[in-house]
């Protein structure tokens, strides 16, 4: 689950299309790069699986805030991807199902005139979205005890993300060839140095507005879903 | 244009005459570094609307944001023609801190500057995917153009079929080889110019009003 959404905590595996509409429990839309690598089970085989359900959700609190008094507080930024090994989650597909819509307004080279439809469009996404939210939101907290969430937390606890060094040590070795295998727009080849895959650059439909040297990247969806501040 | 990427925009413009049939094209300045993409840009907006646009340096990578000039208005044969222009960072393939070192940085500068400049290549290659209606291609007449870098971003202007100058800048310095960029894209028109000087820049907005107007 290598991209987390900054402002709830979610995760999400990486390719994943659902964090390109922005994130969907929260609206956020800046997500920033976990490498696999950070967390416990991430290379075990259930890793995909486990990223996709991103029930990493469940214990990221909710950005919207109605119901963060009764959770544990977001994970910071340095934090990890809080529960995405824990299969017994209730799962996203569901969830996922629901914002599939978010798909159909993938912006496309063909679009190229930007049609009053389609604007409208995704102004209504982001309604829908926040209504969502809320529903979704009181949904988890239901389903989540806050036994699954403490214990959620400590598994990857132990694996927080290697610090930021210069040297270049194994860990930081290995997290970069993870990073590298996954996220192959830019090859961090040591700090400050960089290689790009422009093809690959080119495809992502997301920005990458800011890069980290100890492997991740915060990552900003189309700027369409800041609307809500207008 | 992307649609979600544009909305923002869009609905700040909506009282000048969205998606009216003659709302401004947006043109793409790109290039490698270096090649004078901000120079022409300043010169563009200074010629027409007396504004820069942003700095302009000797040291690659001085562009690290997109920058945009909006309603340029260009007089061609008594027409008008509005662009808005976009000044990017300059693409590459490698970003290397060293580099900058030689220009005299700090390690912690350059490394930042470095990362900077990566961000911006990702930039450059959103904004190409989905906000630009039309690209000026800037190399430096005075370096190979036969890179990786220029064939791919020509190479995806041509499958977006967006129109497309190519502009062989610095013909004022004495390697300047013109003829080298003609033979390496012969699918486009090569236009000479000195961004820095000035020459050629009348040619240079008849064909901007031919191809963007
Ligand atoms: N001799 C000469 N120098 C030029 C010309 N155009 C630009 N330069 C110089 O080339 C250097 C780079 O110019 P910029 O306009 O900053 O180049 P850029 O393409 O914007 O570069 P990045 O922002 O780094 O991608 C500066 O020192 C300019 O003065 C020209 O026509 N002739
Ligand atoms: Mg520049």
């Amino acid at each position: 689950m290598p991209h987390q959404c900054t402002s709830c905590g979610r995760t999400f595996p990486d390719g994943s299309k659902e964090m390109l509409s922005g994130c969907p429990d929260c609206g956020g839309n800046k997500f920033q790069f976990k490498p696999a690598g950070a967390t416990a089970d991430a290379d075990s085989g259930g890793a995909a699986d486990s990223g996709n359900e991103a029930p990493g959700s469940a214990a990221g609190p909710s950005g919207s805030a109605a119901d963060q008094s009764d959770r544990t507080p977001p994970t910071p930024a340095e934090g990890s991807a809080p529960v995405a090994n824990d299969e017994s989650e209730p799962t996203p597909d569901e969830r996922a199902a629901d914002r599939r819509p978010a798909d159909s307004a993938d912006p496309t080279p063909s679009d190229a005139a930007a049609s009053p439809d389609s604007a409208t469009d995704g102004t209504e996404q982001i309604a829908d979205r926040s209504d969502e939210d809320t529903a979704q939101a009181s949904a988890r907290s239901e389903v989540v005890s806050p036994d699954e969430l403490d214990r959620a937390s400590r598994d990857v606890d132990p694996a927080e993300t290697p610090p930021a060094e210069e040297e270049p040590q194994p860990g930081i070795d290995a997290l970069r060839d993870e990073l590298n295998d996954q996220f192959e727009s830019i090859r961090i080849v040591s700090p400050g140095q960089y290689e790009l895959n422009l093809m690959e650059l080119y495809d992502r439909q997301e920005y990458i507005i800011s890069l980290q040297e100890d492997g991740r990247y915060v990552i900003e969806m189309p700027d369409a879903w800041g609307i809500g501040e207008e | 244009m992307g649609l979600l990427t544009n909305l923002r925009d869009s609905i700040s413009r909506v009282t000048d005459g969205l998606f009216a049939a003659d709302e401004p094209k947006r043109i793409g300045i790109y290039g490698p570094p270096n090649a004078g993409k901000t120079t022409l840009a300043n010169r563009i907006a200074r010629d027409w609307t007396g504004d820069a646009v942003g700095p302009e340096s000797h040291i690659p990578h001085e562009t690290r944001r997109a920058r945009r000039k909006e309603n340029v208005e260009i007089e061609r044969n008594g027409r008008t023609v509005t662009i808005d222009i976009v000044d990017t960072p300059g693409v590459t393939t490698k970003v290397d801190y060293k580099e900058f070192l030689d220009h005299d940085m700090e390690k912690d500068d350059a490394v930042r500057r470095s990362r900077e400049a990566t961000e911006g290549v990702a930039e450059a290659m959103h904004w190409l995917r989905e906000d630009v209606d039309g690209v000026i291609y800037v190399l430096d007449s005075t370096t190979d153009p036969f890179t990786q870098v220029n064939t791919m971003l020509i190479g995806i202007i041509e499958s977006q079929d967006l129109p497309a100058l190519i502009l062989a800048n610095k013909t004022d310095l004495p390697g300047s080889d013109v003829q080298q960029i003609a033979n390496a894209f012969p699918q486009h028109e090569t236009i000479p110019l000195s961004a820095l000087e000035g020459d050629n820049m009348d040619e240079v907005y008849t064909k901007i009003a031919e191809y963007f107007g």
